[in-house]
């Protein structure tokens, strides 16, 4: 089995080609590798094929830097701190890029598959809804489901009839195996065992799912302290690739028990995303104005980011101004 | 607090403070509440700190029967999971408790509603050639699918409350059999799955119900609204007959949960 490999983000960023499949670990505004996300940008990737649970933070970021092409999902905004994914917004409404919904269940359901090595799953989430509706099957509008990409299903869902126990009609979701995971995780061992705090999302299924993993972590650790307690680790050291230790790589978007979210810098991105030129201006001063992302932590400054430092029993920050008292 | 079982007088509490406090006490003691982001995170917490003690709350992104000690911002946050039973993931959430059937109730938001009670939270327009994109449709039509009740929390306006939807992101009573697109009772659609839906839409201005043909009606209004005024934010014929008077005010004593126990910091509460 071969094991993971130590590698920089400029070099895991370079193995992505224009057109590849991506998914990505966390939720909406947590546990996401944005540090990567922000050199796919960065190095400018192209028609990007995004399957993910929801989207966040990180998809806003390379939907204003035009990598995207496809984004099947269900899901984009930055919770309390901006109420729309305006970027993906604007290339639905402008047809700039295909966009397919799902509803969480349903794209849960494709990953499941994907990650158990099954060709499809059932379920009885969200029948009746217009996701179902044909006439909204945008990938077969566009021409994609003829079986030329074989990451893409040849029909959206089937309807079935249980054969087993007459419980009805039920759909079946296609498997989701994306080219790549992009994860960001808490900790993980200089072997590539991987081991994430609190919730765990969609993450375990997206490192199986995936058929190449890259993994972001806080910190690398002795391979030997994460096998004390195995019960807490989500993935094994051959189902990844690539391991980058990178501190505050999740950043604007939290990480259990070392940082919080940074809700002032995700509100000031959501209102520069508002249009392409306040994208773009954004762009030029957090991604294009500084090399790296050790020029990126700089610019934020210790100050900042110690504000944002967990509460070791916690888990998040206490010293952040959340609400109005 | 001496007086926390009196009702507050109109002015002594905001609109905000009514749907939290409304939506609270559609939690019964011991529900396995599902609940979305903002004022459904309100209405548990302060539930499970009132009415209903023994209510238990699922989060989508992976939290069973959180005790969070901080009010969460959002269902994926860490605060989630403090004192949590399990810190899991979508799968335990949605096919692990949703689908297997242990919710009870489910709390949702939405940007539109039709009088079958199905909500939009994806476009507005053709889905094909869309004018503007919400969020999309996150967990919402999973949750409301598959608890036995439902219950929307929503801003009242005339543009939201439509004859028609322009997309059925979350399922209400009369809903399409794909892949014909016919109009159908929901439970035609869900078969052997089918466990109820949606049981009340709560606003800022009444609290609504559904009668059995699956159609909305006006159950009580807020203080200081009258049936009219909630009929004249509705775009379709409102039925406001079976109006019972007005809605329930809250507490000094619930008041006080909220702004002092469940949001201190004023989150959601500003």
């Amino acid at each position: 089995m071969a094991k993971a490999q130590r590698a920089t983000i400029q070099e895991v960023a370079s193995l992505i080609k224009d057109g590849d499949m991506l998914t990505f670990s966390g939720f909406t505004i947590w546990r996401r590798p944005m540090a990567l996300v922000y050199e796919l940008v960065r190095q400018q990737k192209k028609n990007l094929h995004l399957f993910e649970v929801n989207g966040g933070t990180h998809t806003e970021v390379l939907a204003g830097g035009g990598c995207i092409g496809i984004w099947e999902s269900c899901w984009v905004g930055h919770e309390l701190y901006g109420k729309l994914g305006e970027r993906v917004a604007d290339a639905q409404v402008n047809k700039s890029f295909i966009v397919e919904d799902y509803s969480h269940a349903q794209a849960v359901a494709r990953l499941l598959a994907g990650a158990y090595g099954l060709p499809f799953l059932p379920t009885a989430c969200s029948l009746g809804t217009d996701i179902l509706n044909p006439e909204y099957d945008m990938l077969k509008k566009a021409g994609k489901r003829d079986g030329s990409n074989p990451k893409i299903p040849k029909q959206k869902y089937v309807m079935y009839n249980d054969p087993f126990f007459d419980m009805g009609e039920i759909a079946l979701m296609p498997a989701a195996n994306p080219d790549w995971a992009l994860v960001y995780a808490q900790t993980v061992s200089d072997k590539g065992i991987v081991r994430v705090n609190a919730q765990t999302y969609t993450d375990a299924e997206a490192i199986r799912a995936a058929d190449k993993v890259i993994v972001l972590a806080e910190e690398i650790v002795p391979d030997e302290f994460l096998r004390r307690d195995p019960n807490r680790n989500l993935a094994t050291d051959y189902m990844v690739d690539y391991v980058v230790e990178c501190p505050w790589g999740a950043h604007p978007t939290g990480s259990q028990f070392f940082y919080d979210v940074d809700a002032d810098f995700i509100r000031s991105f959501y209102a520069a995303t508002k249009t392409q030129d306040g994208y773009n201006k954004w762009a030029d001063e957090w991604i294009f104005g500084v090399k790296d992302y050790d020029e990126y932590l700089a610019k934020l400054g210790i100050t900042r980011l110690d504000k944002l430092r967990a509460n070791t029993m916690l888990g998040y920050s206490t010293r952040v101004k959340r609400g109005s008292r | 607090m001496s007086n926390a079982n009196e009702y507050a007088k109109p002015g002594e509490y905001k609109g905000a403070d009514l749907l939290a406090v409304a939506a609270a006490r559609e939690v019964n003691d011991g529900d396995v509440v599902f609940a979305g982001t903002g004022l459904p995170m309100l209405a548990i917490m302060l539930a499970q700190k009132n009415n209903a003690p023994n209510s238990v709350c699922i989060y989508e992104a992976g939290s069973v029967d959180g005790r969070p000690l901080d009010l969460p911002t959002s269902v994926g946050d860490a605060r989630c999971a403090t004192n949590a039973s399990i810190a899991a993931g979508l799968t335990e959430a949605f096919y692990c408790n949703l689908h297997r059937g242990y919710v009870d109730l489910a709390f949702l938001g939405g940007a539109e509603i039709d009088k079958y009670g199905n909500v939009n939270t994806t476009v507005v327009g053709d889905y094909a050639n869309p004018s503007k994109r919400f969020t999309g449709s996150g967990g919402n039509p999973d949750i409301n699918a598959l608890a036995r009740k439902t219950v929307f929390i929503m801003v009242q306006e005339k543009r939201r409350f439509k004859e028609h939807v322009d997309y059925i992101t979350s399922p209400g009573w009369k809903i399409r059999k794909w892949p014909s697109g016919e109009y159908v009772p929901k439970q035609e659609v869900y078969g052997k799955y089918y466990r109820g839906g949606v049981s009340a839409v709560i606003t800022n201005m009444g609290v609504f119900r559904f009668d059995e043909e699956g159609v909305i009606y006006l159950d009580t209004v807020h203080p200081g609204f009258t049936p009219e005024q909630v009929k004249d934010n509705c775009s379709f014929d409102l039925n406001i007959s079976k109006c019972k008077g007005e809605t329930v005010p809250p507490t000094y004593g619930e008041l006080e949960l909220l702004y002092k126990v469940v949001d201190p910091e004023g989150i959601f509460l500003p």
